[in-house]
């Protein structure tokens, strides 16, 4: 086989890929354009509604971040660490949420949470109501994006070497300080595209939270349900606004993975 | 040729008109209000059975339906409750005391429309404490998207009460219904217009005349719609 030199390749590859690429992006564009355009944007972004969605929004995509990291860190940990029986089992159940689609997950939500849940039942007889509060908001967010987290920080932890971790044990370091000096720091870059990933999906999140959460302005109506919520309404600027939001949010994300991947590039490339 | 019809609508049974006219129907349903902003955006439907005569009133105005809006059936407002009934709602007037959770449709959604005519009548009556209208907000947990939603909310068990139309209350079996005051339970006018870029106008046209003729009137009673 023989590679042809880049000065004779033929340009019409790169041209279909980028007529391609416009056309996947062509609706993306379509509603951007349309939000600036035609003042959408300008009018509605300050609205109290749109304002009211995209504080809750980061609120609870703040909180679902936290608690992912709470559960999938220590999680992604052993089963990176740990080989044992039945892993391959509890790493399924973990991948779960990334394959379901979010309705499933709000009415499953809603059998362990709702009123007449496993655990709704007697939390509520505690006085403790989720569904419809912040929390289940926060709760549904948490159970879509933290596989995300913990799938990109198990992978960086099987990539830190096992012999700079044991060379810092024959230094005498204990295992707390083994983790927090080689581990987490060597596997950073992997869970700040984690972390980055999964408030994308928790930003996104819709279907579990409209089923288990409901839609209440400033309580439960994040910037994904005032989208819907207000075309379903039959506003459509106040619909566009809030999506071009969402949009701008989303292209911030995958650019801010770009330069985490550059950042780890040139580090790799220093050393 | 596709009829759009509100969500309230999706269970009525359009066959008759097809055996009368060789036509392939397609039903799509949803929120009244979300149909309208549909059809605004060009979706090919060719009638438009909203919950109320506002929609299509709307379309017509800005051209994309042609006049006039068709009144077809009515309907009444049932409160419903989950079969146990968590809230102990014995009356509308237990829907302002504190800690009910109540579940409702949005800002836009007909029926919110009519739930508010509902209220203030309601709160003129004897037995209604002031700021019954507020209370009644206060405790909404949630705004769905359409009646269909709320009533699944409350079917569920995860809503105390919630206020949809009398024809949807009577179809689920999971909600009890809770008598409101029949001199405060407004009268819903439903209406139904041709939309003016369809290209089967004729077949639209003799879908209302059939829907409003004794075919259709026959199906709208069975499935409990008071008719004009």
């Amino acid at each position: 086989m023989t590679v042809r030199p880049a000065s004779r390749r033929h340009a019409w590859p790169v041209a279909l890929a980028w007529g391609l690429g416009l056309l996947l992006a062509l609706p993306v564009l379509a509603l951007a354009g349309r939000a600036v355009l035609g003042g959408a944007l300008a009018s509605s972004v300050t609205s109290p509604a749109v304002l009211d969605a995209l504080v809750l929004s980061l609120l609870t995509t703040a909180c679902s971040l936290l608690l992912a990291a709470a559960i999938g860190l220590p999680l992604a940990l052993v089963l990176a660490r740990r080989r044992f029986r039945g892993a391959w089992l509890l790493e399924t159940a973990v991948d779960l949420p990334i394959v379901l689609p979010p309705s499933v997950a709000g009415l499953a939500l809603l059998l362990v949470l709702g009123r007449r849940g496993i655990l709704g039942g007697p939390l509520e007889a505690l006085g403790v109501e989720i569904p419809f509060s912040t929390a289940a908001v926060v709760i549904a967010q948490t159970f879509v994006a933290a596989p995300f987290l913990i799938r990109a920080a198990r992978a960086g932890f099987v990539a830190v070497s096992r012999d700079l971790e044991d060379a810092a044990r024959v230094d005498g370091a204990r295992e707390r300080d083994v983790l927090m000096a080689v581990t987490l720091p060597l596997a950073a870059p992997a869970l700040a595209a984690g972390l980055v990933m999964a408030w994308a999906r928790a930003l996104g999140e819709f279907g579990a939270t409209i089923m288990f959460a409901g839609s209440l302005a400033g309580r439960t109506r994040t910037l994904p349900l005032l989208v819907y919520g207000e075309f379903q309404a039959g506003d459509l600027d106040a619909s566009i606004a809030a999506a071009a939001v969402l949009v701008l949010a989303a292209a911030g994300v995958l650019v801010a993975v770009r330069v985490l991947r550059w950042g780890r590039a040139l580090e790799v490339g220093a050393t | 040729m596709t009829v759009a019809v509100a969500a309230s609508l999706e269970h009525v049974d359009v066959g008759g008109f097809e055996r009368i006219r060789p036509v392939d129907l397609a039903v799509a349903s949803g929120s009244s209000a979300a149909l309208r902003t549909q059809v605004e955006q060009g979706a090919a439907f060719s009638v438009f059975l909203s919950a109320d005569l506002e929609q299509p009133r709307l379309l017509v105005e800005a051209g994309l339906g042609e006049p006039p809006v068709v009144p077809f059936a009515h309907n009444r407002l049932a409160l419903v409750v989950p079969a146990h009934n968590p809230g102990r709602i014995t009356g509308p007037a237990d829907l302002g005391r504190a800690g009910v959770r109540i579940v409702a449709a949005a800002e836009g959604v007909p029926v919110t429309g009519y739930v508010r005519l509902l209220l203030s009548a309601l709160s003129r009556l004897p037995g209604y404490p002031p700021g019954f209208e507020t209370a009644y907000l206060e405790n909404v947990v949630s705004r769905e998207d359409s009646v269909a939603a709320v009533l699944a909310k409350v079917a569920l068990g995860e809503a105390d009460a919630g206020l949809v139309y009398a024809t949807d209350a009577r179809r689920s079996r999971n909600v009890a219904e809770i008598v409101i005051p029949a001199d405060a339970n407004p009268l819903t006018t439903m209406g139904a217009v041709v939309i003016a870029q369809a290209g089967d106008r004729s077949d639209a046209r003799a879908f209302l005349a059939w829907l409003i003729g004794p075919g259709g009137r026959a199906e709208l009673g069975r499935q409990g719609f008071l008719l004009p």
